[in-house]
């Protein structure tokens, strides 16, 4: 136990002395792991722990959050005390808390604690060698793990009590080639929501080196990217980044709920073409943005947001369901106890169609081919996105043909969702980081290749 | 902790030296939507960093559990960490400096004791002043948030050094809306002086770059000339600050590798690291290694200077560590583009055909900060001789961050703070490639 069930029953019981109608409190210790290695040998090996508690209150449309890491349950009771005098009124009545229930699911098989720093060490090495061994223009290779494993508690005052542990580790190479005082580079960042297995048993981890070697000298040999409206298809994986910025933020209860999203009011109204189908799930075993429960310790659940262009459900978290007349969905995520913990993403992909990629690019005269994609971000109030293209090539008459570099998409999500006139049936998923109100969390991108009929590329070269 | 303690339990178990590193957060933070206080948040939390020199080898380890009898922990997993690094290059702990600046106005107690209400209140008034601009204004949030951070560095070379500072930052965002089109606009001022919060001109400059912005459009790809206003400037300065830092240039891994003393801007551009900047909360007199902070131009109209240092990038380079080490990592404190002679007008007057932008967007992922190369979402307004026309948007404005350092045709003097830490005026350069319909 993190905390003892009395303790966390005071601090209920005095967030919800003066009016509050609810209360929340969640308890977390996180230990991590950080390597970082460059050119072959460990430069960096950092450690951490962190504990804290974060309280939240609400009373209506009200929201108070306080979060400390003081160790003493008198100065966790006096936060939520301090808390409570935001609000005035009769004390209400809480759920008592139910059986503490732990979350079994997305279990670690080769938990982090058990793997030496030595024998992470000798992943990297090999990571390593794989990169700087793919050709002689790979003149650097920078290498960083990180594993963590995050122990959690959350009780509220309609009577949930739950826990779970999340373990999850991820490798990020990037290789770096170099030629006539031209730089590129090119990254591959695989982890996972399972223990090491996925690292000595799953994957292999050279072919990730070798890939990530292979986009930087790929790059290295591009031509700079022309400008101009174009269609554009977006490979798997990563490539799902596009549905996660352009659309997938608009439909999290954070812009939603406050009207500020383009999608307001689009409940079963066509917001895509009928090919597109999106999904978010938070419940794929073991995936990378997974878990048992949301941070507000309702189930995770799968979302479909998206069903043939139909818009289902945006992603809600209870409070926010308030404000929406819209159930929650379980989608409530936060970084840490330093966060108050809102709508998000967890795995999120546009589903398979009925296309083959070689078809798309057949079907395609002139166009960009994104085969990996980098960030980008949206700004919800508008829609409008961009985000970079990692390795282009563009296409003519149906083939690809040669390789682009720093090209870069924009364009607006409600926009794009109805251009998608292809898509493929190669579905993968990618590991991010998402950022927004709530801090960084792990999530997943995904998609099968999709086909944007036009959408604005951006690049140094210019306009054709 | 008792550090003492600590200290002696590393040194038994074969440690050279120890340093410890605490900071103590005390933060508030206040949203206003709807005309109520929607957000209300207060958070303490102390973070320990620990750094411990084996084998001529540094491993750290943070805590958020800080009772003695984490020791033992600690150091078993210091020593894992110190074992496996292999680097050839040889760390220290520092013995500190003979002198480091005085920094009094950092922390400012009038702000921290100013009643909760008042903070609240602006924040309310804020909100009301946005949503009475325009009857166009569709959704209002205002916010004001405060954080003050103490810092102890101790260690066992004798070296103990303290610093405090407080900072709060106020502001707000609109949604506009017409017929054919919603617009978004967002600014806040950073101070820890409450009365540099101006209500009235925050809310005027809120709106008018919201409705100003209605309608925005691309425009025909092609080069433009380009005036980047100063908060577009910054965003681009922050995606490729890392290239200043001689441990990514020991490694090849930045572009200003191989060119100190060498021109890499044009002679507009004079870009310093200031850490006594005054009313910015990054601003320190040490460094986490315990270096003394200082001045120092790393452009110089237009000749590069320096690299950013730490201890051992120093020793490497043979020179003095320039007190930039942060976060275990090598960083700027305070990065300032020096404000050139004109106004912002004469800038934009300055310009026949060309764009005025005013934000670009997604440059974490769209600037790669080890080839230089960027290719931008931007938005702004057509210049057209030297007036502001219609706006733009869903544009991207592509180049090379040294190729737009030697294209600066003139900076203007209207310098501000901005979120990311960096200072610096509206910038007039030559012709870059956008990218519309």
């Amino acid at each position: 136990m993190l905390l003892e069930k009395h303790i966390i029953e005071k601090i209920l019981d005095a967030g919800m002395a003066t009016g509050a109608d609810f209360a929340e409190v969640f308890v977390e210790e996180t230990y991590a792991n950080n390597l970082q290695m460059v050119g072959g040998n460990i430069e960096k090996a950092a450690s951490s722990r962190v504990f804290g508690v974060g309280i939240r209150l609400a009373q209506k449309l009200r929201t108070v959050y306080g979060y400390t890491n003081e160790q003493n349950p008198q100065a966790m009771i006096a936060l939520a005390e301090n808390l409570a005098k935001s609000f005035s009124g009769a004390t209400m009545q809480r759920v008592p808390l139910m059986p503490f229930e732990r979350g079994m699911k997305h279990q670690a098989k080769i938990n982090p604690k058990d793997v030496t720093q030595a024998e992470k060490v000798q992943l990297m090495k090999r990571a390593h060698e794989a990169a700087k061994n793919y050709d002689e223009v790979i003149q650097q290779v920078s290498i960083r793990l990180g594993d963590s494993i995050q122990e959690v508690m959350i009780a509220n005052s309609d009577g949930r009590f739950v826990g779970e542990t999340r373990v999850r580790e991820r490798i990020f190479i990037t290789a770096i080639a170099q030629k006539d005082g031209v730089m590129q580079t090119g990254s591959e960042g695989p982890g996972s929501g399972k223990g090491y297995e996925y690292f000595f048993e799953d994957v292999n981890i050279e072919d990730f080196a070798k890939e990530a070697a292979r986009t930087a000298k790929t790059m290295l040999q591009a031509e700079d990217c022309p400008s101009g409206t174009m269609p554009v298809i977006i490979d798997n994986k990563f490539g799902g980044v596009i549905f996660h910025e352009a659309c997938g933020h608009s439909l999290e209860a954070t812009s939603v709920a406050k009207n500020a999203s383009v999608f307001c009011g689009k409940l079963n109204q066509r917001v895509a073409s009928d090919i597109v189908t999106a999904i978010d799930d938070g419940t794929i075993a073991n995936a990378w943005g997974s878990a048992n429960y949301d941070d507000e310790g309702n189930p995770q659940q799968k979302r479909v947001l998206i069903e043939k262009g139909i818009l289902k459900s945006y992603m809600v978290d209870s409070l926010n369901s308030r404000r929406m007349n819209h159930m929650p969905t379980g989608s409530s995520r936060r970084e840490s106890y330093k966060y108050a913990p809102t709508s998000r993403m967890s795995n999120t992909y546009i589903d398979n169609g009925s296309s083959t990629l070689e078809e798309i690019i057949q079907s395609t005269p002139y166009g960009l081919y994104a085969a990996k994609m980098g960030g980008g971000s949206v700004n919800p109030g508008t829609g409008d996105f961009n985000f970079a293209v990692s390795e282009g090539y563009l296409i003519r008459d149906g083939k690809i043909a040669e390789a682009v570099r720093g090209a870069s998409l924009v364009g607006n999500g409600a926009d794009i969702l109805m251009k998608i006139d292809m898509v493929a049936n190669n579905l993968d998923r990618a590991r991010g980081m998402c950022g927004s109100v709530s801090g960084s969390i792990p999530a997943d991108v995904g998609q099968p290749a999709v086909r944007v009929s036009a959408i604005t590329v951006g690049g140094k070269k210019g306009a054709n | 902790m008792n550090y003492e303690k600590l200290f002696e339990a590393a040194k038994a178990k074969g440690f050279t030296d120890v340093q410890v590193h605490m900071t103590d957060n005390r933060d508030l933070s206040i949203e206003v939507f709807e005309g109520e206080l929607e957000k209300y948040e207060i958070a303490d939390f102390s973070s320990l960093t620990i750094r411990g020199l084996y084998n001529k080898k540094i491993a750290s380890y943070v805590t958020e559990v800080m009772d003695d009898e984490a020791i033992p922990g600690i150091i078993d997993k210091l020593l894992q960490n110190a074992q496996v690094i292999d680097s050839l290059d040889e760390a220290i702990i520092y013995a500190g400096d003979e002198r480091y600046e005085t920094l009094e106005d950092l922390f400012n107690q009038d702000l921290g004791e100013l009643d909760v209400a008042i903070k609240i209140d602006i924040a309310k008034k804020l909100d009301a002043l946005l949503k009475a601009k325009d009857p166009r204004i569709t959704f209002v949030e205002s916010f004001y948030s405060e954080s003050t951070r103490s810092v102890l560095l101790q260690n066992t070379k004798g070296l103990k050094l303290q610093d405090k500072a407080n900072s709060a930052v106020f502001g707000g965002s609109v949604i506009v809306k017409d017929d054919n089109d919603q617009r978004t606009a967002f600014d806040l001022v950073i101070s820890n002086d409450f009365r540099d919060f101006a209500l009235e001109q925050l809310a005027e400059d809120i709106v008018s770059h919201a409705v100003k912005s209605l309608g925005a459009k691309p425009v025909p790809s092609q080069a433009y000339e380009i005036v980047f206003d100063r908060t577009a400037f910054a965003t681009l300065m922050s995606a490729f600050q890392g290239v200043f830092s001689a441990d990514n240039v020991q490694k090849g891994m930045s572009l200003l590798k191989g060119r100190l003393g060498t021109v890499v801007g044009s002679p507009s551009v004079t870009i310093v690291d200031d850490p006594f900047l005054k009313k910015s909360s990054r601003s320190r007199s040490f460094d986490d290694e315990g270096v003394a902070t200082k001045y120092k131009e790393l452009i110089k109209e237009g000749v590069l200077n320096t690299y950013l240092h730490n201890l051992m990038t120093a020793n490497k380079d043979g020179v003095k560590s320039t007190g930039n080490a942060f976060s275990g990592a090598i960083a700027p404190v305070n990065l300032k583009v020096l404000e050139g002679g004109k106004t912002q007008a004469e800038l934009i007057g300055a310009v026949t055909d060309g764009l005025f932008i005013t934000d670009v967007q997604g440059a974490h992922a769209g600037a790669n900060p080890i080839s230089g190369d960027f290719s931008l979402q931007a938005m702004g307004f057509v210049i057209e001789n030297g007036v502001l026309g219609k706006p733009v948007a869903l544009i991207t404005v592509a180049g090379n961050f040294l190729e737009l350092l030697k294209n600066v045709i003139e900076v203007a003097s209207d310098s501000k703070i901005t979120y990311y830490g960096i200072t610096t005026p509206s910038v007039r350069v030559g012709k870059m490639p956008v990218s519309g319909i």
